[in-house]
């Protein structure tokens, strides 16, 4: 464990001594490596894909997309915290990453503060909470109130996800029981709250969309503190719930020891690929809200998600090895 | 009516001009891979996947689609002609094929071939577009109890079905089981078999595994029997078969299609059972059994015939259910995954083009095959031609290239090495490595539904025969059981077995 740690100690100083060529020499002058630690096809990949293209575009020279999935996004993250850290190597991080993996995980794989320089947080995502149309509830309210008379099941992404926290949070917010059944991914999820197998499910609003609009799920309330704009009619859960607030983001890392020229950089062109209507249009067709936060607000923000969900996991008594 | 509807968009999707092309890419490139022995389908749709993330989805998947039912025409090519199937489906072909080759009936042998594959393929294509829909809505009714159940007889199936000791196949089961356990368990996140390295915290991958077992173990295997290798191409013979020929063969193409067509839909090894099964039924109803094994007609065109039919039904359960009826199939599922598509039963209905065009350019796609087939016979054989020490390197090379582009992860390319050697090992103990993979991939499924089934029914196993579907399969499974330790059946398979070893 020490041999990466000390590379990276005396790629840090060294990277320190050059920092005043390096900003003079044009970053960057070669491909950037964006890592995505998800399959290919997710969300953040698709998000990822997008603004690798325009950010490319914006820098003179070609992002390269790289999928490292395994350990719920922490295979990835590991590998960029031990990049060399020049810029030329930077993660597209997500809540799961940043704020859930390391409360979670029991064995550490990386600090999501100590070992990255935030960049910028691109967007945020709004998570929903929907039911089958045979369940007899239209409102959170009364979803609440079923279930502290009937035992009800929740579906999820799967254990220690974003969204099974959401569904963890909202039960003791709102004071209920309901069984968590984990599923490899929110396709399968959907696929069995749809034929009423599972009656509830917290998913991310842009893969339950579609179904919500043909009517086969109903949506009680989103999980963002204001309403998604693309489901206007539908409320927030924070509306029954005040203080409830979940979504899913997507945020640009650097390993940390980047030298703050180059940090400036890629920040620069992040938010000019933000600014592009056509990468403003795709992010709006998965109902993804844009950020485009300085470096200091995402270092912020991470702080902030993980003094919200500590007390969460701790009390879902969520922990994996 | 809907379903002309339904198919004549499918037409127009899969006869655009990109479409056609990715088609005749895909017919070509199974064919080629099928004919190569080193290199299987499986192998090779997997290191196209990442390409295909480039392509428009539909254009992907009949690519994909292509490769599929190509490898299992060329794979009979070298079956008959050189007695080596180039995919484990047309290792029946080779009993008969090769005999009839020898007899300087190989042009007749390879257009039975050609035919039964052909009209199966047709029967089948307007099979999975007629009942694809109705299993749509049925598939919705699937819960994690059914789905425990249809596992059940899935596995029952294979094992029963299997050539060889059932013992054997049995144990390659089970391995396959504890293989498919190795990573976080889905419901505690406990890790299991991990041996504390996080990459394997998602399990094995499959396609690093199914390399291994099929491709690597395969070369390895060539290499030690390069010296036997023989080319009978001398005389091909006349092409067409004969009038007696063609009265022989309508009956076995008929009876072959049904049973590919019924096995096909079932997970468990689809296209592989249901050339076995069609051999055993054609020897059972023949007049004169002692022919086969000897260059029967009927032992190249009901085989044939099946395999193709199964080959083209196993798209229901993946186009439907989301669910893979064998390894291929999966691998189809990734490519739909990557492509942003969730497999399951709402595919036909959001992505009506796409589902469409994929069925109608496996029909366009077997007619290509046919045309193309018949004259590229001399092409194939020169291929095999090419010396191994300029091949296998080159195979094993694309292989290494295909495993790691799929997770950049290093221990993918360990786990391809240790199951090559692990699958020389298996072939030399005569254990196959089919039980293996289907243990693998069916493992993991089998406990994520039962143990769901368990927690939504809050621990009441009746569960499983209380739910009518799920009785059903279950029920179904247990007839299996007991039909394969019935004598007579055990004889039977036997049979199938020791010819099968010509």
């Amino acid at each position: 464990m020490t041999a990466p740690f000390t590379r990276r100690v005396a790629l840090t100083l060294a990277a320190a001594v050059l920092t005043a060529t390096a900003a003079e020499a044009d970053f960057p002058e070669r491909t950037i490596t964006m890592v995505i630690p998800f399959a290919a096809g997710g969300s953040t990949d698709l998000v990822g894909r997008v603004v690798a293209e325009r950010m490319g575009r914006e820098l003179g020279q070609q992002i390269v997309v790289q999928n490292v999935g395994g350990g719920g996004g922490s295979l990835g993250a590991a590998q960029v915290a031990e990049a060399d850290p020049d810029g030329y190597t930077i993660l597209m991080g997500t809540v799961a990453t940043h704020a859930l993996n390391p409360l979670i995980l029991k064995q550490k794989p990386y600090d999501p503060v100590a070992d990255f320089a935030p960049v910028s947080l691109l967007v945020v995502v709004p998570n929903v909470l929907a039911v089958n149309p045979e369940l007899p509830v239209n409102t959170v309210q009364e979803l609440i109130d079923l279930a502290k008379t009937d035992p009800l099941a929740y579906a999820s992404s799967g254990n220690g996800t974003p969204l099974h926290l959401s569904g963890e949070l909202f039960k003791s917010m709102a004071g209920i029981e309901m069984t968590h059944i984990p599923y490899r991914g929110s396709g399968p999820a959907l696929t069995d709250v749809l034929g009423n197998q599972v009656p509830v499910i917290f998913d991310n609003l842009p893969s339950a969309s579609g179904h919500i609009n043909s009517g086969k799920l109903r949506a009680l309330g989103v999980t963002t503190a204001e309403r998604a704009p693309s489901f206007p009619d539908v409320p927030t859960i924070a509306e029954t719930l005040p203080g409830y607030e979940t979504y899913t983001w997507n945020a640009l890392f650097a390993p940390a020891g980047t030298p703050p020229e180059t940090i400036e950089l890629l920040n620069a062109a992040a938010k000019v690929a933000m600014a592009d209507p056509a990468v403003i249009d795709r992010m709006g067709t998965f109902s993804a809200t844009i950020v485009a936060s300085s470096p200091e607000e995402l270092g912020a923000h991470v702080q902030a998600e993980m003094t919200k969900w500590e007390p969460v996991v701790q009390e879902a008594d969520v922990s994996l090895d | 009516m809907d379903f002309m509807s339904n198919l004549a968009l499918g037409f127009s999707v899969a006869s655009t001009m990109e479409n056609l092309a990715f088609c005749l890419i895909g017919a070509l490139l199974g064919t080629l891979i099928g004919v190569l022995p080193g290199i299987g389908a499986t192998a090779t749709i997997a290191m196209l996947l990442p390409i295909t993330f480039q392509l428009e989805p539909v254009s992907s998947l009949i690519m994909l689609a292509g490769i599929y039912y190509g490898a299992q025409y060329g794979g009979s090519t070298t079956a008959i002609l050189i007695n080596m199937p180039g995919e484990s489906s047309s290792a029946v072909t080779a009993i008969d094929g090769y005999q009839m080759a020898r007899q300087g009936r190989a042009g007749a042998a390879l257009a039975v071939a050609a035919i039964g594959s052909f009209f199966a393929g047709t029967v089948a294509t307007f099979l999975v577009a007629i009942f694809a829909p109705p299993l749509t809505t049925i598939a919705l009714k699937f819960g994690s109890a059914e789905y425990f159940s249809l596992l059940v007889l899935g596995l029952i199936m294979s094992v029963a079905l299997a050539h060889g000791s059932v013992l054997k196949a049995l144990a390659m089961v089970v391995l396959g089981l504890l293989l498919g356990m190795v990573g976080n368990d889905v419901y505690e996140g406990t890790p299991r078999f991990t041996m504390g390295i996080t990459a394997f915290a998602d399990g094995l991958n499959f396609v690093a595994l199914a390399v291994g077992v099929f491709g690597i173990a395969e070369i390895l295997r060539n290499l030690e029997n390069e010296h036997d290798r023989a080319v009978v191409t001398s005389h091909v013979g006349r092409l067409w078969p004969s009038r007696t020929d063609f009265r022989a063969m309508i009956a076995p193409i008929l009876r072959g299609t049904g049973l590919g067509a019924v096995l096909g839909i079932l997970p468990g090894g689809g296209a592989i059972l249901a050339s076995f099964a069609s051999y055993t039924v054609e020897k059972r109803l023949s007049k004169n059994p002692k022919e086969f094994g000897h260059g029967a007609i009927a032992g190249v065109a009901g085989p044939e015939s099946a395999n193709n039919a199964g080959a083209q039904t196993s798209f229901i359960p993946l186009l439907t259910l989301g669910i893979p009826a064998n390894p291929v199939m999966a691998l189809m599922i990734g490519a739909m995954i990557i492509q942003g598509i969730v497999p399951g039963p709402n595919v036909a209905i959001e992505q009506p083009g796409l589902f469409w065009g994929v069925i109608a350019s496996m029909w366009i796609g077997n007619l290509m095959l046919v045309i193309l087939n018949l004259p590229l016979i001399g092409l194939w054989v020169k291929l095999l031609t090419v010396p191994y020490f300029i091949l296998f390197p080159i195979i094993m090379a694309m292989c290494a290239i295909g495993v790691y582009s799929v997770n950049s992860n290093i221990y993918d390319l360990y786990a391809v090495a240790f199951f090559g050697l692990l699958g020389y090992v298996m072939g030399k103990l005569r254990f196959e490595p089919a039980p293996l993979l289907l243990g693998f991939v069916l493992g993991p499924l089998l406990e994520e539904h039962l143990r769901r089934a368990m927690i939504l029914s809050r621990g009441d196993p009746m569960t499983f025969v209380t739910r009518p579907i799920s009785l059903t399969l279950l029920v179904l499974a247990c007839i299996v059981l007991v039909l394969v330790l019935v004598p007579a059946v055990r004889r039977n398979r036997a049979e199938v077995f020791t010819e099968s070893e010509v």
